[in-house]
């Protein structure tokens, strides 16, 4: 049943981009997408009275991370539905439920599409043709191929600050892979799954070959398919099922940025906001988690975001892998799939994460299919944290089982 | 394809750039401009006077949309740097060589490929050293900025 949104949001203002339909034949030049959105942000700031710096969530078809970075925004609410020319009404729907539920206070809404002056591009969200962002344009020439080219800048960065070294993110690529011959199903479970699969050791990961140095083959996720899906639903219902209920006791998001050249701080991500968040819903803390699970798309990724989540202090995320406590049997079990290190990871690793905290919580990790004798943990909460793009944005919750 | 003329050699030979060359927007022409003049351009906000990187079409720190273009000193600082091993097109035949981000002395940060530096010996590369720009012509209407270690004064 759902809850009375009626009148919950009003719509306070509304603004186009200066030069609309023809720019070319009013004007003698090509309009971009992005400008399209910027002017018009600006000018329903302008009219309301609103400063730019006020919104607090972004819902656009396509563009909301590129928005809120170009803006120099960092929004505790995303929404980037792309579902054709009725995205808009849908992003006022789910602006009005953010609303409603607290989460925000202001929300934009844009739209910006070079519908004639960049026609015939094809680039999705209407980007128009030929335009690329100006953060692409001014970082495409420099050799920078895929994540792990970037995140090795973000462990150079660690190694500087804190005197953290590639030994030290070793120990998390050992540690998972312990976890991995746990899982039937992990790509790297044992030798007849995969030659490079079964148990690694310290240096096995220092001394394989490199990729971006400081970051070895053995401290970058794998590249493999993987299909997900999970159900959520009102307590009423979860309680009248056959399984167990994982509850949604908080949640939170945040970005810090889009392109790295925008990271501030390259040995921090916005999940120490989005986790925040999170606890804060549940009421709950660092202390209380008793696993976690942590987008592990290389070593320096959760070793990171073990700081950001509160759960090892700033510079020391590796210990908590470094003195087994992250390992089976230890304290904080992180990873008990076997990560996207030695798991499984798709590209986007975020629904593996999901389905183990699932199981976990649920009983159900140790089902002899996805896990053998000694996966299952005791945990009762678990605090879940997705990284996306290159340390760029971040979506935290923390599920809690019936105890 | 551009005619180089090598110091010392009595002839030209032609090399083609043969790595990635940027596609130029719209919003970014004075950038572009500067550069084959060998002149560094960055964005500035006339309104709070502080230099942003990449170019914007609003401030993003004041909100302010009066934006200048203005001349840098080329001068920077290595920000962290990692060394790639693995790379495709033209940089395949460059590896291992050092990407950086650069904290210029204007203020926010540029990507670039480090010259100057072993990329044998990383550990030899230092955070917080001191870089000066320099361009290559790629093509006729794009000359790339990168950076190079310079001695300190």
């Amino acid at each position: 049943m759902a809850a009375n949104l009626s009148n919950a949001a009003a719509i306070v203002g509304a603004a186009e981009s200066n030069v609309i339909g023809y720019p070319m034949e009013l004007i003698g030049k090509r309009v971009t997408s992005l400008q399209h959105h910027i002017e018009a942000i600006k000018n329903v700031c302008d009219l309301t009275g609103i400063p730019v710096a006020d919104i607090q969530g972004i819902f656009s078809a396509g563009w909301s991370g590129e928005l809120a970075e170009h803006l120099g925004l960092r929004p505790r609410y995303l929404d980037t539905t792309m579902v054709g020319g009725c995205s808009f009404q849908i992003h006022v729907h789910h602006a009005l439920a953010a609303i409603h539920a607290g989460i925000i206070d202001i929300a934009l809404v844009s739209h910006g599409e070079a519908g004639w002056s960049y026609r015939g591009g094809g680039y999705g969200g209407g980007r128009g043709g030929g335009q690329v962002s100006p953060a692409t344009e001014m970082t495409a020439a420099y050799g920078i191929f895929g994540a792990p080219s970037q995140y090795a800048h973000a462990m150079v960065r660690h190694f500087h600050r804190f005197g953290t070294t590639a030994e030290d993110f070793a120990h998390i690529a050992v540690v998972t892979r312990q976890w991995a011959t746990l899982n039937p199903r992990a790509v790297m479970f044992d030798k007849k799954q995969s030659p490079f699969g079964g148990p690694i050791t310290l240096q096995d990961v220092t001394e394989a070959r490199l990729i971006a140095w400081p970051l070895t083959l053995y401290n970058c996720c794998l590249v493999t398919d993987h299909g997900g899906a999970v159900i959520v639903a009102r307590p009423e219902i979860a309680r009248s099922l056959r399984t167990n209920p994982v509850w949604i006791s908080g949640a939170g998001e945040s970005m810090g940025h889009q392109n790295m050249l925008e990271m501030e701080d390259f040995t921090a991500t916005s999940a120490s906001r989005s986790s925040a968040t999170a606890y804060k819903m549940a009421g709950l803390g660092p202390a209380d988690m008793e696993m976690a699970m942590i987008y592990d798309s290389f070593t320096i990724t959760a070793g990171m975001t073990a700081e950001m989540l509160g759960l090892a202090p700033r510079g020391k995320g590796y210990t908590l892998w470094k003195e087994g406590h992250a390992a089976p049997g230890g304290r904080l079990p992180i990873n008990t799939n076997g990560g996207g290190l030695s798991f499984n990871h798709s590209g986007m690793y975020g629904m593996q994460l999901l389905v183990e905290a699932y199981r976990q919580l649920s009983g159900t990790a140790e089902d002899g299919v996805n896990g053998i004798a000694g996966k299952q943990t005791n945990a009762r909460t678990c605090v879940v944290n997705g990284t996306g793009g290159t340390l760029s944005t971040t979506g935290t919750l923390v599920l809690t089982a019936d105890s | 394809m551009i005619r180089l003329r090598l110091l010392g050699a009595e002839e030209s030979f032609t090399v083609a750039y043969d790595k990635p060359i940027p596609p130029q927007g719209q919003h970014t022409q004075p950038f572009w401009e500067g550069a084959k003049a060998g002149k560094l351009m960055l964005p500035r906000c006339t309104d709070c006077n502080r230099t942003h990187w990449y170019p914007r079409l609003i401030c993003p720190f004041c909100h302010s949309t009066a934006l200048e273009w203005v001349q840098a000193s080329g001068e920077g600082r290595i920000h962290t740097y990692a060394v790639q091993h693995r790379a495709f097109g033209g940089w395949q035949q460059e590896v291992p060589y050092v990407t950086a981000f650069i904290d210029l002395a204007e203020g926010d940060r540029m990507l670039t490929v480090l010259r100057g530096v072993d990329a044998t010996s990383p550990e030899s590369i230092k955070i917080g050293a001191l870089v000066r720009v320099e361009f290559e012509q790629a093509n006729e209407d794009t000359h790339i900025p990168f950076w190079r270690v310079a001695e300190e004064q």
